[in-house]
């Protein structure tokens, strides 16, 4: 039995000449919480419908614990629970009607079985209360919560899903990341997407970042913050005295950009690792000026995803 | 809870344990919707039945009063269950997709017909209630009215069959509509194009299409379901109609009506199978799509041959029904309506080539998709039998078969004792040639360009040529001459011009016999022309793609 929960070594998606996912290849252990994460248009959505047996890509080998998703389609569908992205739910059937259907679509017992199987999952994502609400009638985070609840009813071993939190308030997102993490410790693997980095650096034991359809890096969140943004920061020097000698000694620095001349403070970007930060710092000192204080600040996750996305945008003179 | 690989599934033929089917049996039976939709079906049927009964028992006795309701019932029961029922299917099936729980389904670790018998079943379970309503009318019918239990059975057993066949059709148009509006209008819009128009095309040699319809049936079992006496002039009257024959088989109506019926709802079943597999994929297969048309053929050819030599096959006889038997012993056929027979048996051929055709070209997408896996394989060529591959051989094949079956269909009316004509296998050659240019074209424009585009080029090349033409011949005579030129442009009246220049018995009007032949040959020669640069197009298209699959 193969180690790994999810391993995908080289998945090519196309939709005519758009090419969705790009030579893709990963592995995902199992018991794990993984989240991956991008700009629209990265290529997340047809990864998933692919790892879902939704799909079938251009090329590219996918297995889910050991079994050939595009091969054994049956066998797997019985091992995943998926849960796309703004999770729809029928009009016509309530809450405990919806759930029992898919219950029964998995053979999850007898009527009895099943009813204790719904009752246990609406209790998970706290809609109990709602058993007998019409479908229709539920806010946006109670509908995600719903099909999280149909998403666990079968007892998936891997399960897939796609932009969980959005619409979820603080309290359910919270909830949300301790089912999550209590489901991993069961062994589940969850394969979880988001476009805000640093929810998903909250509840997942690794992170993959997508751009474009290829993966750009994938690790611990600090690993990939590292690996993404490690070069940018954006840094106050505050001095005694005039600001003007500073600005054009800055000016001529190698890394740095983006200066702004303040009272008393020169406000710029920098881009180089930490002992070339301790060299400017040096310098500075070194050339006389006196340094009062020198504040860092690095770029957020959702910084270093704008700027990802942003490196997606073609320039309009193109 | 039991692991996920020991939970068992019931068996496919266990309805009533399908998750599907159970579950719409809890959503379109809830007695607030139910309810209202039951009193108006019993008020109606209640009237239409003491209506029927009560006009009746004035001028009849009480057994012939008591068959009088089985018709305007079955009427009733006709209209729940073929376009209510057909509709709800379709426009279920849509709504399944609009809203987005159909990868819900399609996640179901349950096999693909065991989904396809829950929608089939489970959507217009309403529909199905209210049939069941209307029940008891029948019975009451059928018990007072000393109707035979086999006429029940028969009639019944078509209603039954011909239900799953629309209701297949219904799903079908639902897994391709994306609008739930517009698959419940098209799929009661094909019923209604069912019951209206296509039994008027079976008049014209083509009666396989009329055992798509409850027709046949019901005029089997009609001397059973009117009074005794109009009965026994309707079973001496039936006695000159033909049984349903098929080559030299002589088969009941209602056994030949479900063996038609079955074979379509098969395929049906096979295009909805499909789509649960893979959303993406075409509604049938390739060696599918080919071997429908030639039984197709087989059954359209093996339905009307036998007619000839009574002359059963021929409009006249059938546009008057049973009437001319009567009225007209020495009735013969024209020689112009063999004529329209061969052309309207080629453009219905040439309609499901092209329909055929639709099904099985790869768009742009999937053959982009085919030439990169193919590469990454390291393979040099798509798969003959895939979506992704070329359908111009399929094509070919298709038009190969329909040139034989038009040629023998032809062949066998004009040389019949009716006419003693000949048809030289240069007809077949002048037909051929309007399959080609109509098909291959059509073929390589869905290739090259899409759907889209064939639409758009079908309506102004295809349909508007054609709708210009009628309208000048009809406006005035004299321009009877540059309407067929104008008409001629259309690749649809290839296969009646092909008829009317090579199958030289009916005597046209002598403008018509002088335009038509250079009208077609002109047109067929630059519509060949053509259709051969658009498959040079085609194909450059295809060595383009072959290029783009590498990067």
């Amino acid at each position: 039995m193969s180690d790994y929960a999810l391993e995908v070594h080289d998945l090519r998606v196309d939709y005519g000449d758009f090419v969705a996912v790009d030579g893709l290849s990963l592995k995902i252990p199992r018991g794990k919480v993984v989240g991956l994460v991008g700009p629209n248009g990265a290529g997340k959505t047809s990864t998933f419908k692919v790892l879902a047996t939704l799909m079938e890509p251009t090329y590219g080998e996918v297995s889910m614990c050991g079994l050939d998703v595009l091969e054994e389609t049956a066998k797997v569908r019985k091992l995943l629970g998926y849960m796309p992205d703004l999770a729809p739910v029928p009009s016509d059937l309530k809450l405990g009607e919806f759930l029992e259907f898919h219950a029964d679509t998995h053979a999850l017992g007898n009527k009895a079985q099943r009813r204790a199987r719904v009752d246990e999952c609406l209790a998970r994502v706290n809609l109990t209360a709602k058993r007998n609400a019409w479908c229709r009638k539920l806010s946006r985070g109670q509908t995600q919560r719903l099909v999280l609840a149909k998403t666990l009813l079968h007892e998936p071993q891997v399960m897939i899903l796609d932009e969980p939190a959005s619409g979820l308030d603080p309290l359910s997102r919270r909830e949300l990341r301790l089912t999550l993490q209590s489901l991993a410790r069961e062994g589940v693997t969850v394969l979880v997407s988001s476009h805000i980095l640093s929810e998903l650096a909250e509840m997942c034991s690794s992170i993959i970042v997508m751009n474009q359809g290829k993966l750009l890096a994938s690790g611990t969140a600090e690993e990939v913050r590292s690996e993404l943004g490690s070069d940018r920061r954006e840094m106050t020097m505050k001095v005694l005295g005039t600001t003007g000698e500073l600005f054009s000694w800055l000016t001529a620095r190698e890394g740095v950009s983006e200066l702004v001349q303040e009272e008393g403070a020169v406000k710029f970007d920098f881009v180089g690792d930490d002992e070339a930060q301790v060299q400017l710092l040096a310098d500075c000192v070194r050339a006389g000026f006196a340094v009062k204080t020198l504040e860092e600040k690095r770029a957020s996750f959702e910084e270093i995803l704008v700027e990802v996305a942003e490196g997606n945008e073609t320039p309009l003179e193109e | 809870m039991r692991a996920a690989a020991d939970r068992k599934q019931k068996p496919v033929w266990a309805l009533w344990a399908n998750p599907i089917f159970r579950r719409y049996c809890k959503s379109r039976l809830r007695p607030k919707g139910l309810g209202v939709m039951l009193m108006m079906t019993l008020i109606v049927t209640g009237f239409a039945f003491a209506l029927a009964r009560a006009i009746a028992l004035h001028e009849l006795d009480p057994i012939d009063a008591a068959r009088i309701p089985v018709i305007p019932i079955l009427v009733i029961q006709g209209i729940i269950l073929f376009f209510l029922g057909t509709g709800q299917v379709a426009g279920g099936m849509t709504a399944e997709g609009d809203e987005g729980v159909i990868d819900y389904q399609r996640l179901a670790p349950m096999s693909p017909l065991a989904k396809t018998f829950g929608y089939l079943f489970g959507l217009p379970i309403r529909e199905y209630v209210l049939f069941l309503s209307t029940l008891p009318f029948t019975i009451w019918s059928f018990w007072e009215g000393q109707i035979p239990l086999f006429v029940a059975g028969q009639l019944y057993g078509g209603v039954l069959s011909s239900v799953i066949l629309y209701h297949l059709t219904g799903l079908v148009a639902g897994t391709v509509l994306k609008n739930r509006r517009w698959a419940f209008l098209v799929s009661m819009g094909a019923i209604f194009f069912l019951y209206t128009v296509v039994p008027q095309i079976a008049k014209f040699g083509l009666v396989y299409f009329k055992y798509l319809t409850l027709y046949p049936i019901f005029e089997e079992s009609l001397p059973y379901l009117v009074p005794q006496d109009a009965g026994a002039v309707v079973e001496t009257a039936q006695r000159l109609l033909p049984p349903a024959r098929f080559f030299n088989l002589n088969l009941p109506q209602a056994v030949f009506t479900l063996l038609s019926q079955g074979v379509f709802s098969l395929a049906a079943v096979v295009m909805v199978w499909r789509r649960w597999k893979l959303s993406e994929s075409h509604l049938l297969g390739k060696v599918w799509s080919v071997a429908l048309f030639a039984w197709i053929q087989i059954l359209l050819l093996g339905n009307a041959l036998p007619l000839i030599a009574g002359g059963d096959l021929f409009p006249s006889r059938n546009l008057g029904g049973m009437f001319n038997r009567f009225v007209d012993p020495i009735w013969e056929p024209e020689a112009m309506e063999a004529v329209l027979m061969a052309g309207v048996y080629g453009v219905v051929t040439l309609t499901l080539l092209l329909i055929l055709l639709v099904v099985i070209t790869p768009e742009y997408d999937t053959q982009v998709r085919g030439w990169r896996r193919v590469h990454k394989l390291g393979q040099k060529r798509l798969p003959f039998f895939g979506d992704s591959s070329s359908s111009f051989w399929w094509a070919g094949v298709m038009i190969l078969l329909g040139t034989i079956g038009w040629f023998v269909f032809t062949k066998n009316i004009i040389e019949s004792h009716w006419f003693f004509g000949e048809v030289k296998v240069f007809s077949a050659v002048a037909f051929a040639l309007s399959l080609v240019t109509a098909g291959f074209g059509w073929q390589a424009i869905l290739e090259w360009k899409g759907r889209r585009a064939g639409t758009l080029v079908f309506i102004l090349l295809g349909v508007v040529p054609i709708l210009i033409g009628v309208v000048m011949a009809v406006s005035n005579e004299a321009l009877r001459v540059p309407a067929i030129w104008i008409g001629s442009i259309s690749p649809l009246a290839g296969p009646v011009l092909a008829a009317i220049n090579e199958v030289s018995i009916a005597d046209f009007p002598r403008d018509v016999e002088r335009a038509a032949p250079p009208a077609f040959w002109f047109w067929q020669c630059l519509l060949l022309f053509g259709a051969v640069r658009l498959i040079a197009a085609s194909r450059q298209q295809k060595k383009a793609l072959r290029e783009v699959s590498v990067q």
